[in-house]
């Protein structure tokens, strides 16, 4: 029990003391999904209301997609984005691999079938009675989209937490991509994941309470939004 | 000298929801800045006519007319000058405020806003500061319904189209509904259709009435509409079982017509059976209730018949004379001969 206890201590020693390795790993991990989290909404949030508002061919085997996409293990999306990213793979001369960026890309796909899927859902079980009051009021296209959106944000806000979660948790791509290189791409995962192997258990410990500071966080600001 | 054109001309509209069809209208007229009462049983087609003379749905076949020209759904022209209220009016999360302004900034029509909003309120009975600023959930069913009325009313629009405004709410948000819908007419000349079951309230609201079943429609609003189903038990007759026992006996069916109509000046009241008078039809019922109407001067009389409602206008003379009051049995005299298939 006493290394639990020592993991508690040690965390709060080090986030009191501004370790500088601990707080790397911190910023790197903020930044990367981040970045992942406003990509995947600026992109999935319309790809999620085309699929969950308009009926269109091949809609069905689409929504098959993007569920089995919710599925997928992190490694094998750091696999794909390792062979997109590496000097042999056909984006290799941007020179992304072992990179924040790239650990973003990857955070990216992960992040983006859930805000697709959840935003589609959503839109799916908006009251039929919200479009023909947009329309009878006047609402073109655009105005739809941006009120039927803003009506279902609660739900929109739940999968993006759920989302945030998965992206702030996962270990695969921020080690096949960014390699856990200290005060460059490692992230509190992967340090958490190293250190766990050295023996350092009390380091390890004393990430992991900074990761779910982080995720309680969050919940408390969305929290506190849905109240306003 | 040219006429006007109707500010709604249908032809041949018809539409289906899968391979039933639910609307089939040969033509309809509705007169720039009339008030016209729609009426009819649930599943009709009332709701459906609306949309589409809101422009929000596309009919199966047929052209609509919009102040004579042809007009197409969710056409941009269109869209600012229509408006609807749904029958479980649909409130955006937001504020009573937010909500009537939401037409306007769309529009970008940010001028006076607040008087405007203010008036608009006031027309349905609403106070601006006690409600202007409370949330969506903090209101009463038919609060919203009048929010509702005040986001359209606000937008002055040319066209008012009204889904049951009076379903679920009290007589005097009935009441408000009423006056706010007579002053659009008169202040910017709106032309209303107002679909209810509340017929007392309809035709003291509207200036023509339309019955609608089974998609079709019968101009007068006049009918009673006999839903079926109906059997052809007795000779070549038809029959209409009631739940309690009675039956109204129908002409057999006859050309494509499926919906039984009788006009309402073909029902005589009386307060007691009549043997061998002529009616093959003498029906008991019970009068619900009885409302005087403003507009010509005519008691609308309900009476309920097991299952089905028969609303009568009478002359006060007439009710009088039979001492017709709620609660009183009455039969309903009718030759099967005066019911029409159409």
């Amino acid at each position: 029990m006493d290394y639990i206890v020592d993991g508690f201590v040690k965390a709060v020693f080090l986030l009191i003391h501004l370790d500088p390795a601990t707080f790397s790993a911190i910023t790197a991990t903020l930044k990367v999904s981040s970045v992942a989290m406003a990509v995947s909404l600026v992109a999935g949030l319309p790809l999620g209301f085309i699929l969950g508002y308009f009926d269109f061919r091949g809609k069905r085997h689409l929504k098959t997609l993007v569920d089995t996409l919710l599925a997928l293990p992190t490694v094998s999306v750091g696999l794909i984005v390792y062979a997109l990213i590496s000097s042999q793979g056909p984006l290799g001369e941007w020179g992304l691999l072992f990179t924040l960026t790239g650990i973003a890309m990857g955070q990216t796909i992960l992040a983006l079938p859930i805000i697709i899927a959840i935003t589609a859902a959503t839109v799916e079980n908006i009251d039929a009675d919200l479009k023909l009051t947009l329309v009878s009021l006047g609402a073109a296209k655009h105005h739809i989209l941006r009120t039927c959106l803003w009506e279902v944000r609660y739900g929109i806000l739940a999968g993006a937490v759920a989302a945030y979660g998965r992206v702030l948790t996962e270990v695969g791509i921020s080690m096949m991509v960014g390699g856990n290189i200290k005060y460059h791409t490692r992230t509190i995962t992967t340090a958490i994941a190293l250190e766990t192997n050295k023996g350092l258990f009390a380091d390890g410990m004393a990430l992991g309470i900074v990761l779910i500071a982080i995720a309680l966080c969050v919940n408390i600001c969305l929290s506190f939004l849905r109240k306003q | 000298m040219t006429r006007n054109p109707p500010i709604y001309l249908l032809e041949d509209v018809t539409h289906f929801y899968g391979d039933k069809k639910v609307l089939d209208i040969d033509h309809l007229e509705i007169p720039r800045g009339s008030i016209t009462g729609l009426m009819g049983p649930n599943g009709s087609g009332k709701t459906t006519l609306l949309k589409i003379l809101a422009f929000a749905m596309r009919p199966a076949a047929g052209s609509i007319y919009f102040n004579g020209r042809p007009e197409y759904p969710f056409s941009p022209g269109i869209r600012s000058r229509v408006t609807m209220v749904t029958q479980k009016p649909y409130l955006l999360k937001r504020s009573v405020f937010e909500n009537i302004a939401y037409g306007l900034t769309i529009r970008r029509d940010s001028k006076d806003m607040i008087k405007r909003i203010q008036i608009a309120m006031n027309s349905v009975g609403l106070d601006y500061e006690g409600f202007g600023f409370r949330q969506w959930h903090e209101l009463s069913g038919g609060e919203a319904q009048r929010v509702a009325l005040a986001a359209r009313l606000v937008l002055k629009p040319e066209v008012l189209l009204l889904d049951e405004p009076v379903a679920s709410v009290d007589a005097q948000s009935a009441a408000l509904i009423r006056k706010a819908s007579l002053a659009a007419r008169k202040n910017w000349g709106t032309t209303l259709v107002i679909a209810s079951h509340d017929l007392a309230w309809l035709f003291d609201c509207s200036d023509t009435q339309i019955s609608i079943s089974n998609g079709t429609l019968f101009s007068t609003g006049m009918e009673i509409i006999i839903p079926g189903p109906c059997t052809s038990a007795q000779g070549q007759k038809m029959t209409k079982s009631l739940d309690d026992g009675q039956s109204i006996v129908l002409p057999p069916m006859t050309g494509s017509g499926k919906t039984a109509v009788i006009q309402t000046d073909n029902i005589h009241l009386a307060t007691r059976f009549e043997k061998d008078n002529g009616y093959d039809n003498q029906i008991k019922g019970q009068i619900l209730s009885m409302q005087m109407t403003g507009r010509n001067q005519r008691i609308m009389t309900t009476i309920a018949v097991s299952q089905m409602a028969f609303m009568l206008a009478l002359g006060p003379q007439y009710s009088s004379r039979l001492h017709l009051q709620p609660g009183k049995v009455v039969f309903l005299m009718f030759k099967s001969e005066d019911i029409l298939w159409r």
